[in-house]
């Protein structure tokens, strides 16, 4: 088992008010695996990704990657464990606007110990996977949303990650463009990526391996995809 | 529109508050000192403006250019050129002779000091000065007449109505007694007569004696003329040399005259009163003058700091900008036309400059009495000039931190605004444009803390410089009338059998000279015969154990032997004798030698007179830092024959508290000499007087430094805040891919210090220039060294670390998921 999430609770308190994102996640994710999230908005599944990616913390619970307990990690360990091991790739993108579209690519690599040769190359060659290399001195402003989006997948696998963690990447796409993004993904999990994504779109749900729904922060179904 | 600016001002402030905050005070600052500093310079530069027709008054100076020393200007004059003025130059409508002088009054063996000057009946008239009580053209008519100032009439008689009251002065000894035939009304502002407490005509009997009256080249009081019209200063500047050379010279051994060629080394100059304070930084025996470029200097801090809040407002406002973007976009959608938004921006600006004037003008109320106090000027808040100025002040300051906003503002596109997901930052240029005049603000601070260093090492180096004799245990009396050989020896008797006093001795030449008597000897060296000017000192035994100066090469007087005697008044008259001196170090350097003790045994003629010099001593510093020390030639008087003319008494003393010895040493004083009160005072005390000026107004530039900086971290402040809001997305990025908390809060440093370094750079040069400069001004001083540069730079790139390291901080640690949310 490569991730396995248990009792995980996640609680918003501001001002009196507290809202329970995540109620008692149970869940386990093999390595290989492609997995699509479903539910309505507001049942937590930004949440639950936030929690994989580390980038937000469960108020209770356990979260163990590849056998190591990430819960009781420092800030500084979480940081080095997400360089490492993770892939983001975002509905609304999230490049930078004032670094290029290769600079943007390259910021994957730039907190890592490595050789600006080995950066340039390993950056040219995710550009050339998502089929982008024409605009990499562009800046994100003078890109399509689809192309945006093709550059913001680059980043998530310039780093040759574990897991990659979409939250809605089609979400602001049209259908054509859409497309593409899958073929993208599901390329990038037959050549061993784990996959975990958020989605919408029954379609695209259906193109992944395995298909989990939510509920007012719960796992209510998880199914296999016939194949 | 008037409301809608106001309402538009205070719904930003009750929005922004610590924008606004910032804002407010960053320009009410900068406009209170920018009123502050005005008022000091106003007051400076007004010098001698209160007194009637000042633009027809002059002083006449004596300039000298002799061999062996620098040309130097003298404000004292021979008063023997005076009738000859008179006679030759018919421009001039009023003419007065002014001696200074110190009386005391004495009342029942105590004595109260007055300064003031002994001078001419005309000397109301020229001046203008009119009289509260007493009538100006008689007042000075009668030789025993007295004219008090209104502050002195208080401090004597406790009231102002004094007419005919008797008072005994005691000048230096000699008494008189005089009826007060007059009060002087005060003058308006800083003049050269401010320090005058008493007006006495000039005795009869010091116009037959004293050298200055009689001889051409001897000075000791200056002439100030009253001209028909302020064009005669330039028709009388064109004759004066023909003057000189009419009058002044005559045969080599005419004593009255200043030799065959006067004009080759004597010149009359005319000095327009009116700026007398700057010109007399220059000029030797005037009151310590005011340098003109340190004033401008303080103009320049006020208007800088003015500068600064204005560029602080203007990134404020443009840091601002994109969160009123969605507000003009709404505005434009409905309507409004740029000239209206631009309008109603521009007016912002200016109720809030308008705001902070308010603000300015109460720290200008509070900040004036300080700078005052910090110079030790007269300086006060002139309601007539700083109401004048600061509406101008405020439409400017407005102006200039509005106009680029409200184009930024009023300019933006609504459809662009509107469709964009995040504000607006107002692109690349207007990024640089931030970043640039915070560079600017700290490069001014930056230049302004490392003046203020170098100013503050100079003046302590004043303070503290070796002067070639040792200061600490040193007190030096008043230089008192000599001539009475048994008084002296009997003055140096008591004061040694004080207890606690070490060693006694006279000399004639003091710290901060009060008058300083120069001849010419010549040396027939191998190179031929060099002439050089020397300033003469008379010292009796003691002096060596009271000063110490420090030999370099052969030996000091000898009492005990004969030969070392020095010449009598006969001797020095008719220019004879054989006499053995000591010399100092500059002398032997202008004679040529390469070491002192080339000079030993080498003999200096002044006509008839031969000096053979048995030692040479190391500088002792009696003038100005500025001043170069001049030359000196010492001769030895044992006491056995001939009195000191002007002695000063000396003392060293030990294992007594100064205080208490400057106490004792007074009363002894006064046991011989009970009409003439004395005043023992360490020898710092005296060279005190000549450079607290700069002291004082070096206070300043840490004021200027101090507001700069506070100004320009006001500045890196609201840009760090500014960017830290918009870097919050780009934070969460960062983190997400993987950028650790301490990465991220370098990478911010890093950005947000970027212009503090630049300023750094731009910085140093500009102060190495200017204070090199002002250093040059000093004979005496500090090198330049590049501590105080890293210094500065230090503590600017720290105080800038510390000012946006909250900022950073909170921005590194932000989670990342709440980050990318805040869109
Ligand atoms: N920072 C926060 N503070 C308070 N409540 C929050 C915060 N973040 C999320 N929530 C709440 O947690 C719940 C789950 O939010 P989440 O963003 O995970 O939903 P989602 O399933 O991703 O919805 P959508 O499909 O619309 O993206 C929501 O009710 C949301 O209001
Ligand atoms: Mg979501």
């Amino acid at each position: 088992m490569l991730i396995d999430l248990s009792h995980i609770q996640r609680l918003y308190r501001s001002d009196e008010v507290e809202t329970t994102a995540l109620l008692d996640i149970h869940l386990g994710i093999e390595a290989g695996e492609f997995v699509a999230i479903m539910g309505p908005s507001g049942c937590g599944k930004s949440t639950l990704l936030n929690i994989l990616g580390t980038i937000d913390r469960p108020t209770s619970g356990s979260y163990s990657f590849g056998g190591q307990e990430l819960t009781e990690l420092g800030e500084a360990a979480l940081a080095a464990f997400r360089r490492e091991n993770l892939g983001y790739v975002f509905q609304s993108f999230n490049l930078i606007d004032e670094l290029t579209i290769e600079e943007n690519i390259e910021l994957a690599l730039i907190y890592r110990r490595m050789p600006k040769a080995e950066r340039r190359h390993r950056v040219a060659h995710a550009m050339d996977h998502v089929g982008i290399a024409h605009r990499a001195r562009h800046y994100p402003s003078q890109l399509s949303g689809g192309q945006q989006q093709r550059a913001a997948i680059a980043r998530a696998i310039v780093g040759e990650p574990r897991l990659i963690l979409a939250d809605e990447p089609t979400g602001n796409l049209d259908t054509e463009n859409g497309a593409q993004v899958m073929d993208i993904l599901q390329r990038l999990n037959d050549e061993g990526a784990t996959i975990v994504m958020v989605t919408h779109s029954p379609s695209h749900a259906d193109l992944a391996k395995r298909r989990v729904d939510m509920l007012d922060g719960q796992v209510v179904i998880s199914v296999r995809n016939a194949i | 529109m008037l409301t809608t600016i106001l309402r538009g001002a205070l719904r930003q402030a009750r929005r922004h508050p610590v924008y606004v905050g910032l804002d407010l005070l960053g320009l009410a600052l900068g406009i209170g000192v920018f009123l502050s500093l005005a008022l000091l310079v106003r007051y400076e530069s007004s010098f001698n403006a209160g007194l009637p027709g000042v633009e027809r008054l002059v002083r006449v100076d004596e300039h000298w250019t002799l061999a062996g020393i620098a040309p130097m200007e003298e404000a004292d004059i021979s008063f023997l050129a005076l009738p000859f003025l008179r006679q030759d130059f018919p421009e001039i409508e009023d003419a007065a002779r002014l001696l200074p002088s110190a009386f005391r009054t004495e009342q029942g063996g105590a004595f109260t000091k007055f300064d003031g000057y002994e001078t001419d009946p005309s000397f109301f008239r020229v001046f203008g000065i009119a009289l509260s009580r007493g009538v100006v053209d008689d007042a000075l008519s009668r030789p025993d007449g007295l004219v008090l100032s209104e502050a002195a009439a208080m401090k004597a008689f406790g009231t102002r109505d004094i007419l005919g009251r008797r008072v005994e002065l005691n000048k230096a000894g000699v008494r008189s007694v005089h009826v007060v035939t007059g009060v002087m009304a005060p003058i308006h502002g800083p003049n050269l007569l401010a320090r005058a407490e008493m007006i006495v005509p000039i005795p009869g009997e010091e116009a037959r004696t004293r050298s200055c009256f009689l001889y051409w080249g001897s000075a000791c009081g200056a002439i100030v003329l009253r001209l028909r019209t302020p064009e005669d200063i330039g028709a009388m500047r064109a004759r004066l040399r023909d003057f000189v050379i009419r009058h002044a010279s005559g045969a080599d051994d005419d004593r009255v005259a200043i030799g065959p060629h006067p004009e080759k080394i004597y010149e009359m100059r005319l000095v327009p009163l009116r700026r007398l304070n700057f010109y007399d930084v220059g000029v030797v025996d005037s009151d310590d003058g005011v340098d003109r470029n340190v004033v401008n200097a303080i103009g320049l801090i006020g208007f800088l700091a003015l500068v600064l809040a204005c560029a602080n407002t203007v990134n404020l406002a443009t840091a601002r900008a994109g969160l009123r973007a969605r507000e003009v976009a709404v505005r434009k959608t409905l309507g409004a036309t740029r000239r209206v938004l631009f309008v109603q921006f521009m007016g912002e600006a200016l109720v809030v400059t308008a705001v902070a004037g308010i603000v300015g003008l109460v720290l200008c109320e509070i900040l004036t009495p300080e700078i005052a106090s910090l110079t030790g000027e007269g300086v006060t808040v002139s309601y007539g000039f700083v109401l004048a100025v600061l509406p101008v002040v405020v439409v400017v300051a407005g102006l200039a931190s509005g106009f680029h906003p409200a184009t930024i503002l009023s300019g933006y596109r609504p459809a662009a605004v509107l469709a964009a997901a995040r504000m607006p930052s107002g692109g690349r240029g207007a990024a640089r444009l931030r970043n640039a005049l915070v560079a600017g603000q700290f490069a001014i601070a930056i230049a302004i803390v490392i003046c203020t260093l170098v100013i503050d090492r100079q003046t302590a180096f004043m303070r503290d410089a070796d002067r070639g004799y040792s200061k600490s245990g040193l007190l030096i009396g008043q230089q008192v009338l000599g001539g009475d050989l048994e008084q002296e020896r009997r003055m140096l008797d008591t004061l040694r059998a004080v207890p606690g006093v070490s060693a006694v001795g006279f000399g004639e030449l003091e710290p901060a000279p009060h008058a300083m008597s120069r001849s010419d000897y010549k040396y027939a060296g191998p190179n031929g015969q060099v002439s050089i000017q020397m300033l003469f000192d008379r010292v009796g035994p003691g002096y060596f154990e009271v000063y110490r100066p420090r030999l370099l090469a052969g030996r000091w007087f000898d009492p005990e032997r004969g030969q070392d005697e020095g010449p009598d008044a006969d001797d020095l008259l008719k220019s004879k004798g054989s006499f053995n001196v000591v010399v100092n170090v500059k002398a032997t350097t202008t004679l040529g030698f390469a070491t002192p003790r080339q000079a030993i045994g080498q003999v200096l003629t002044a006509d008839g007179l031969r000096a053979r010099i048995i030692g040479v001593m190391d500088d002792m510093r009696f003038v100005s830092p500025r001043e170069e020390v001049a030359p000196e030639i010492i001769f030895f008087d044992t006491l056995a024959r001939v009195p000191f003319v002007d002695p000063i008494p000396a003392v060293r003393f030990q294992g007594v508290a100064r205080a208490e010895m400057a106490r004792r040493l007074d009363r002894a004083w006064a046991s011989v000499r009970p009409e003439l009160a004395s005043n023992f005072q360490p020898a710092d005390e005296r060279m005190a007087e000549l450079f607290v000026g700069d002291e004082r107004r070096g206070h300043i530039f840490t004021v200027g430094a101090v507001v700069a900086l506070l100004i320009a971290c006001m500045g890196l402040y609201s840009l760090a805040a500014f960017s830290a809001i918009r870097r919050v997305h780009e934070i969460g990025i960062r983190k997400t891919l993987g950028a650790s908390g301490g990465q991220i809060t370098i990478l911010l440093l890093r950005d947000f210090l970027r212009p503090v370094a630049l300023a750094c750079v731009l910085a140093c040069p500009v102060a190495w220039v200017v204070m090199r400069g002002w250093l040059s001004g000093f004979e005496q001083r500090v090198p330049l060294s590049p501590l105080h540069f890293l210094v500065a730079v230090a503590a600017a790139l720290l105080i800038a670390a510390l000012t946006v390291l909250g900022q950073t901080v909170r921005v590194a640690r932000a989670e990342p998921a709440r980050a990318l949310r805040a869109q």
